[in-house]
């Protein structure tokens, strides 16, 4: 069924040359006028029970990214091949039947839950939608699962608006893992959450990956949460990945001018510690018209002329052929920059 | 299924506004009285008691004049026979109804024309129209006509409005494309001047100028869901319930329909309003329902060309002010008990 169980290292998902572009129509035929490029581009890989963080600003085509992975839009092109199956040339019934495998757990605990029905019918979902189960063990299996993510049974006969956030979050993983998925997109899991809460989440999901042999793929603009929970990370800008390597290394090591800006803003609790900041002027450019060459030299401090009219590829970093990086300059010695 | 508590809340905010909750005690009494017309307002006894025998003519196959030995084989007239019984000591009697009339019948009289005037002895407790028939009959059974033909109006274009606005906010694309445009142009059929030129054609009976309300009017309901579908589908349940491989039926069903039917429900009492008013309207020009049926348009009518028999347009614009009036009454009530800005919590 598996065909990597045998080796633990393999990708359990692999996307490649992901694009995902929206059509912008207008005018009474509705014609297109334009395309947003939400993603444009993306190759990465996930091995089986990592954790792959993704990050970037607001509206850089992360959540975008993530909804097309699970084949929630129809990508524009692009493959994203999950245990095997290529999810972008599957038919429907056996894309039906494969989402049982991969899950998703939603960024808003408020939107993402049917304010109509109660706790037991929402974690029932899963299991009625896929057939498994008589009335009677899909409620004890409900059960089961609101012990898992730490909820009492008597949430059962309660509806979502009568739970806090963390709680309404922990239901959505509930119903995430109800049917023991091997593949979970977090897409931003904890920002809507206060940050007293925002760590019991965490560990709750690092609990269940412990357990269940999860891989996630983790979505958020939280450098530090994203730090806590990934094996590797990759930086997103603009619908592409501007660099990819290990989380320490990253962190230890940024190549890119724009993951550089971005740890150099995470806050560190040591009032004693000086450090140079980096402050990126200027907003994201429009992803309808993503500039040309590499999309970040609008905002980048060193930007040469090559950079305005080329556009650098993701690849291997001469010292370190696991640190994947798109820029010109990455090579160059860092001192100069 | 439970009940939500939200829903819970709702009605309970529904009781809460007493003008509301009363007009709908009134108009669902008035609807249920409607229903049994016919033991209050009948030419028919309610009970006759014959040599011993009882007989229960209102719902049942008409009793010819024989069976009381009356010596004619077309209906009983049982207001003769009442008379007839009066003095009798053999223990025969008829009871009838409160009113003792059908709305189809002329209570004529020998010396004079109607319209005859309000009369307790007559028990023409609202008088006659012009041709001698009870307005209070008239009304009550109008009343039963207009207010289960609103009723039916509002089942059809509701079904239709709901399919297929769900169904335009759920597809999108080229489906949603071409029935914009449709809508748009059934919208601008002039309806009014459509049922006039059809029903010169042929006389239009309930059902056809059901159908014909029905044909035009399912456009504003289709919009106002295919709205909400779209905003609907945009939500991220959807798209959760889309990830566990929920097929596009259950979606629809099990989320959007519960989701926005709440807010389709408000609408109703005001389509019902409306459609009483298309129906009276209609009769009120003559283009609606066919002659002898009760029809408040009718008598609005005969008010109207006959201002001297004050009692004849007093009835009936008094009916249709109690009637509209309670209706519209509940529909702001449920629109109030409704408000989402009530239940929205921010935190």
């Amino acid at each position: 069924m598996m065909p990597d169980q045998s080796n633990p290292a393999a990708p359990i998902l692999s996307v490649n040359t992901l694009k995902m572009h929206f059509p912008v129509s207008g005018g009474i035929l509705r014609r297109t006028k334009g395309k947003i490029y939400a993603v444009d581009g993306i190759s990465f890989t996930v091995k089986k029970g990592d954790t792959m963080g993704l990050v970037g600003e607001s509206g850089c085509g992360k959540t975008t990214a993530g909804r097309t992975i699970l084949r929630l839009y129809k990508p524009t092109s692009g493959d994203v091949i999950f245990e095997g199956k290529n999810l972008s040339r599957l038919p429907k019934e056996d894309l039906r039947k494969t989402r049982q495998h991969m899950q998703m757990i939603f960024q808003d605990p408020f939107e993402s839950l049917n304010a109509r029905q109660t706790i037991l019918e929402i974690l029932e979902e899963p299991f009625i939608i896929h057939n498994i189960g008589s009335p009677q063990e899909r409620s004890v299996a409900v059960f089961k699962l609101l012990e898992k993510v730490g909820l009492p049974k008597s949430a059962a006969g309660l509806f979502p608006h009568e739970f806090s956030g963390g709680q309404r979050q922990r239901i959505g993983i509930a119903r995430a893992i109800a049917l023991n998925p091997r593949m979970i997109v977090c897409d931003e899991p904890v920002s809507a959450l206060d940050v007293s809460i925002q760590s019991q989440i965490l560990n709750l999901l690092l609990d269940l990956q412990k357990d269940m042999g999860l891989t996630y793929v983790f979505i958020s603009h939280d450098l530090a949460v994203v730090k806590h929970m990934s094996d590797t990370i990759a930086v997103m800008y603009l619908g592409k990945i501007v660099e990819h390597a290990d989380a320490d290394l990253i962190y230890r090591n940024p190549l890119h001018p724009y993951t550089k800006a971005l740890i150099s803003a995470i806050p560190v609790p040591d009032p004693a510690f000086k450090r140079k900041r980096i402050i990126l002027s200027g907003d994201v450019p429009s992803p309808a018209s993503p500039p040309e060459g590499c999309r970040f030299h609008t905002r980048c401090p060193i930007t040469i002329d090559r950079c305005r009219i080329e556009e650098p590829e993701l690849t291997a970093h001469n010292e370190n052929p696991n640190h994947l990086v798109a820029c010109h300059r990455s090579s160059e010695n860092p001192e100069r920059l | 299924m439970k009940i939500t508590p939200v829903t819970l809340k709702k009605i309970k905010r529904f009781q809460s506004i007493k003008r509301g909750y009363y007009s709908l005690i009134i108009i669902a009494t008035f609807i249920i009285l409607s229903l049994f017309a016919e033991v209050f307002i009948n030419s028919r006894a309610l009970i006759v008691k014959y040599n011993g025998s009882y007989y229960f003519p209102t719902y049942r196959a008409m009793i010819p004049g024989n069976v009381f030995d009356l010596g004619y084989d077309y209906e009983t007239n049982y207001r003769a026979l009442q008379k007839q019984f009066e003095n009798d000591p053999s223990g025969n009697f008829v009871l009838m109804p409160l009113i003792p009339y059908n709305p189809f019948e002329n209570d004529l009289r020998e010396d004079t024309y109607p319209p005859f005037p309000p009369s307790l002895l007559e028990k023409h407790y609202l008088g006659t129209d012009t041709i001698g028939r009870d307005i209070a009959a008239r009304l009550t059974y109008g009343f039963r006509i207009a207010i289960f033909f609103s009723l039916a109006l509002l089942a059809i274009t509701y079904g239709i409005g709901i399919s297929l606005g769900c169904l335009m906010g759920y597809l999108g694309g080229r489906f949603d494309l071409f029935f914009q445009r449709i809508i748009e142009i059934w919208t601008n059929v002039p309806v009014l001047f459509v049922i006039i030129i059809i029903s010169s054609i042929i006389v239009p009976n309930p059902v056809i100028l059901l159908l014909i309300m029905a044909f035009f009017g399912w456009t504003s309901i289709t919009w106002i869901m295919r709205t909400m579908t779209y905003k609907e589908k945009a939500r991220e349940y959807i798209l959760a319930s889309k990830a566990l491989g929920a097929t596009d039926v259950r979606i629809i069903f099990k989320h959007i329909i519960p989701n926005t039917i709440a807010i389709i429900v408000t609408f109703a009492p005001f389509t019902i309003a409306s459609g009483i008013v298309a129906l009276t309207s209609l009769d009120y020009l003559g283009f609606g329902l066919p002659a002898p049926t009760p029809s408040w348009g009718d008598l609005l009518q005969q008010g109207w060309s006959n201002m001297d028999a004050l009692w004849i347009a007093g009835s009936v614009i008094g009916a249709l002010i109690v009637t509209l009036l309670t209706v519209t009454f509940v529909g702001e009530a449920v629109r109030e008990a409704f408000d989402p800005k009530m239940y929205t919590i921010y935190e």
